[in-house]
Formats: structure tokens, sequence, C-alpha cells
């Protein structure tokens, strides 16, 4: 049962790398593609429709470390409280950019909230790095640290390749290249290394500190039977918003 | 303050941030799906624009409900890890369920939903605002099963310094949830009733060229509400039942907010009940009315954040009724500077977000239901004429 828990662990937060990954690059790139705004409107248009369903993927990572691994729970938010705060906040401020860039029509308007989907998708990115660095140190060193801002910087990278190949994956040719699926699935697999990597090497530990087979098998009862109408639910997402000429129709509501 | 006040306050503020926008989602989410499938079925101009109108309300203020959600799930580890530490066995699942059958699903089909305007198959859509609904319900009922495991601990005993979870059809049936559930989504269709009932009035006191379409939804939003608050102050009573010993005698924090929504809980209720339901043909033309009908937008908000000061700090000093206290439950280590810094980042953030995001809705009400964002059609494409009834 443990073994069952952990993957689902680890199978989402790889999911959410690999997913929120492409939003997040996308974010990144908002200010460096969007040189017009109805270029960035288009690049938003074009990310949109998979925003709701992506960055879930993270709540659900937060949900099964309080019901699979609360003792870790606790601990590693709280050792990390100052980085979880900022990535909170910029979370936040990029959720808030979306939804509210287009509900007025001011120039000035629209200007600041992409400034905030981009600030937050940034800090998001570099905030990742340097989570992923405090869990491969065990949690031990300061929060901010040399190679952990490095890792930061990789993330990010990491992010705004993946987002870059998603705009050229939805929309072929709009802003440039033109990129496969195959293409995108690579992009989000090499996201996603960084979050497996860690995985990988937190596999014994997060196995040991499981919560108790009680506690797991109620979870199993209750969660695995949705799993499928979850997975379901995604696969119908990606179904409905293919790639095409209309992928950046505007207006969207983002 | 000491940092126990400190946790407690932002707690208390981020939590009640968030149940002002969740109490409304809860409401208008099923009357949003009711106008949908009206659309669905007869194809009207009219139910489409009802529709479009009341969901960008719905979709504006789910914004908010969806921030301050997400500091809500992770303050648990941040402020009181010593709530995971005792009894995260237990806590956490019906956190996890949560998360994992209700919100994702509810996330993924919004999306769907609001992206998937004239794209989706009709019934398709359609299904899509029903599951929203249908998983926000369950979302609701999964928190407050947590939430009724702090005030009444059942299905779980301590082995060493730890709960552990042995009954978990006892979290189930618990004496507290059974009636407060119910509570809550009395309590949100009352709130987003009356935020039908007031935005109408406002249209329709300034006399509007949308006539039809603020009379049927005032109609609604009175039917609705009568529903509502029935649902609301049955249930309300109801959990007296269940009540801990000693909640409210010595605790007047908890005693006041109460009484306060009792009293006005009740007369609310004789108005609704009493005047506005036998009265629903002639509101929306007596005039004189629609003043008082806006004013009484804002109390179910009020009522709502007071029936969760009364639960809440009814609770205190326990994390855990007669379990595990609440300077117990937080993090140790925790410092004054810490919460300070997230507490002003948190309350500053969201505090600033919340009056944007009700501005937003004010602007969406005061425009009315011409040039909707939500199912616009995109340049260049033709569907069926809007607003034309």
């Amino acid at each position: 049962m443990e073994v069952i828990w952990f993957v689902l662990f680890a199978v989402l937060l790889a999911g959410y790398f690999a997913l929120e990954g492409f939003d997040l690059g996308v974010g990144l790139l908002l200010p460096l593609l969007g040189r017009t705004r109805e270029g960035r409107d288009r690049m938003v248009a074009a990310m949109a429709p998979y925003v709701l369903a992506n960055e879930v993927w993270l709540v659900a990572v937060a949900g099964t470390l309080f019901g699979v691994y609360p003792l870790l729970e606790g601990e590693v938010l709280f050792k990390l409280y100052p980085l979880v705060v900022a990535m909170l906040l910029s979370w936040i401020l990029r959720d808030a950019g979306l939804w509210f860039r287009r509900r007025l029509d001011g120039f000035r308007w629209r200007g600041f909230w992409d400034a905030m989907i981009a600030f937050g998708s940034l800090g998001l990115s570099f905030g990742w790095g340097m989570t992923i660095h405090a869990a491969a140190t065990g949690f031990a060193g300061p929060v901010v640290h040399p190679v952990g801002v490095m890792l930061g910087a990789v993330v990010t990278l990491l992010f705004a390749f993946h987002g870059w190949t998603f705009l050229a994956w939805r929309a072929p040719g709009v802003f440039g290249a033109s990129r496969s699926g195959r293409a995108l699935v690579v992009s989000g697999v090499v996201a996603a290394v960084p979050a497996v990597g860690v995985l990988v090497g937190a596999m014994p530990y997060l196995l040991a500190n499981s919560a108790p087979a009680a506690t797991l098998n109620v979870l199993s009862v209750m969660v695995l039977p949705f799993a499928p109408i979850v997975l379901g639910a995604q696969v119908w997402v990606w179904r409905t918003f293919r790639p095409g000429k209309d992928a950046v129709q505007l207006p969207s509501f983002f | 303050m000491d940092v126990l006040e400190l946790a407690r306050t932002q707690f208390a503020v981020t939590g009640s941030l968030h149940f002002l926008f969740v109490v409304l989602t809860l409401g208008l989410a099923p009357l949003v799906a009711i106008m949908n499938t009206r659309w669905a079925i007869s194809g009207k101009p009219l139910h489409e624009a009802m529709t479009r109108f009341w969901g960008q309300i719905y979709v504006v203020n789910y914004a908010l409900g969806i921030v301050t959600g997400l500091v809500m799930e992770f303050q648990f580890g941040l402020s009181w890890s010593g709530l995971s530490h005792y009894a995260g066995d237990v806590f956490g699942a019906p956190l996890a369920m949560e998360t994992l059958v209700a919100f994702f699903l509810e996330s993924t089909f919004l999306g769907l939903w609001i992206f998937g305007w004239g794209r989706l198959p009709k019934w398709a859509h359609l299904a899509c605002i029903w599951l929203v609904t249908l998983t926000a319900y369950a979302s609701a009922f999964y928190i407050m099963l947590a939430n009724s495991f702090l005030q009444n601990p059942v299905g779980s005993v301590a082995r060493g310094d730890r709960l552990e979870l042995v009954d978990f059809g006892a979290l189930l049936t618990n004496k507290s949830l059974i009636f407060s559930f119910p509570h809550v989504i009395g309590a949100g269709l009352f709130t987003g009733a009356m935020v039908l009932v007031g935005a109408s009035a406002y249209q329709l006191r300034r006399r509007t060229e949308h006539v039809e379409f603020f009379t049927r939804s005032l109609r609604t939003g009175v039917v609705a509400a009568a529903l509502g608050i029935f649902v609301t102050i049955g249930f309300g009573y109801a959990q007296f039942a269940g009540l801990q010993d000693g909640k409210f005698s010595d605790n007047v924090g908890a005693a006041l907010p109460l009484g306060l929504m009792i009293e006005f809980g009740q007369l609310l209720a004789l108005v609704v009940l009493f005047v506005m339901l036998p009265m629903v043909a002639v509101l929306p033309r007596w005039r004189w009315t629609h003043p008082l009908l806006m004013l009484m937008t804002p109390l179910p908000f009020v009522l709502a954040i007071m029936g969760w000061l009364a639960r809440e700090v009814g609770r205190q000093p326990w994390m855990i009724w007669e379990k595990l206290t609440v300077a117990d439950a937080m993090s140790p280590g925790l410092t004054s500077g810490m919460v300070t810094a997230s507490l002003v980042g948190f309350a500053g953030v969201l505090g600033l977000l919340a009056v944007v995001d009700y501005v937003l809705i004010a602007r969406i009400v005061r425009r009315g239901p011409r040039d909707v964002a939500l199912g616009a059609v995109p340049a260049g494409e033709t569907r069926s004429p809007a607003l034309s009834y």
C-alpha cells in the first residue's frame, strides 16, 4: 500500500512539473515573446484552457502530502517557511493576473496583471529549484543556498523551454516555430526531471514515513475508485483543446 | 501580540476571506447550473444571457476562492505542524480526499466549462457545470468532515503521543458533521440567491432595459433564498443536539457571534419566508422595495462569518476538542517575526485582491448582461444571435 501511494505521490509531483511547467513557462516568456498587447493576449489564450486543470496537480500534491506523509508535511513546509510563503504569494499573483487581466480594458490594467503573471511565474519556477535543492540536501542547510539559486535558474530555463515548445505545438507558426506533439512530450519529460530526481532520492525515506496501514486503506477505498474519472477528465481537456488556428482566438476568458 | 495570537489571527483572517468567496461559490454554482439547464432545453437567448451574466459573476468570485484556498491548505504545515504531528493520520485523510477527488475534478471541469463554451457539445458543456456543482459540494463535505473531527474527535484512539484512525465510518457520521454540512450548503444557497435578488433589484430600480431578464432573476433569487434559509435555520437549530458541553457558556467571543447569527438569521427568515416569498409576483414591479432588497444583500455574508466565529472560537482553547490545545498545535520554533511577515504578506495581498474582486463584480452588475466576457463569441465566428429576446 505504501508503494501504491508513493507512486501516486510521485506521479502527481512529476505531473505538476510536466503540465504546470508549460503554463509557468508561457508566463515567463510573456515579456519576451509578447511584445505587443495582442501578442500577449494570444499567448495567454493558448494556455488558458489548461491552467485550471494543470495547477490543481500541486493542490493534490499538498493534499497527498498531508494524508499520506503527515509527519513530513508539517516538517517540510515549516523548514521551508520563507520559501513556501514566497512561492504561495507568487502563485496567488500569477493566478490573479490570469483571472483579472481581461476584466477591464485599460492598457495599464492589462499591462500590470501581465507583469504579475510573469513575476509570479518567475517566483514559482525559481522557488521550485530552491525547494528541490533543499529536499535533496535533507533540509539541513539554509533555505537560500548558492546551489539552490543555480538550480532555480535551471528549473526556470527548463520551464521557459517547455512553455516555448507548448506555444509552438498549440499555435504552430504564430510565435515563430512549430513543434509536434512528440516534441511537447519530450520537453514535458525534461521539465519533470528535477522532480523525478528528488523523488527517486527520497523514496526510501517517504516509504518509511508513510501513514499507518489503517489510514492508507481508508484513503485507498475513498480515492482510488475515482482515479479513472480524474484521469478521464484530464484526457477530456487535452482532447477538447487541440492545436489549430482557433487555439489563439480572441477574446479568450483569460 | 504573541506568536500564538499572531498565528491564530492569520488563520482567522485568511479563513474568513476564503469563506466569504466560497459561500457565494457554493450558492451560485447550482443556480448557474439550473440557468444553463434551462438554456440547454429551451435554446432561448434569454436563458443564454442569464447563464453568461450570472456565470460571469460566479467565475470572477471563484478566482478569490482559489487563491485564498491555496493559503489555507499550506497554512496547516506552516503554522500548525503540531496538528499534523499529533493527528495527521486521521485529520490528513479527509483533506487528501478533498484535494484528490473533489477539488481536482472541480477545477478541471470548471476549466472545461469556461473555455469549452461553443466548443463542447451542448449537453457535455451542461454536464460540466453540474459536475462543478457536485464536486464543490463534495469539497465542502470533506472540509466539514475534517473540521467536525476537530470539534468532536471520533473514530480515533491515542497511541503513544499520536492519534490513530480506527473507524472512518464514525467520522462520516460524526454528530458535528451531519447537521453542519447541510447548514453550510443552505447558507451558501441563501447567499447566492440574495446576490441574485440584490443585483436584480439594483438594475430594476435603475429602470434597466433588460426588464424580463432581471424580473426572472429576482424571482429565481427569492424562491432560492426561501429554500436556502429554510434549510439553514432548520439544520442550524438541529446542531444544538450534537454540541460539545459548555461550548458557549463561558466564552463571550463565541456566544456573541452565535447570538447575532441566530437573531438576525431569524429576522431574515421571517422577511424572506413571510414577506418576500408571498410577494414574489409583485416585487419586481414595486420599486420602493428595491433599495431594501439591496441593503439585505451583504447580510448573509456577515452571518456566515458569524457562524464560523461561533464554531471556531467556541472550540478554544482546543485545536482538537479535549485532546490537543491550539498552543500545542502550533509549529515548534515558530517566531513572531515569521508570522508577522507572512501575515502582512497574505493579508495585504489577499485583502487587496478581495477588494479588486468585489469592485469587478460590482462593475459586472452595473453594466448588466451586455458584453459579458464569459462565453463571448470569438472574432470571425458566428453563433446564435445574442440578446435579441
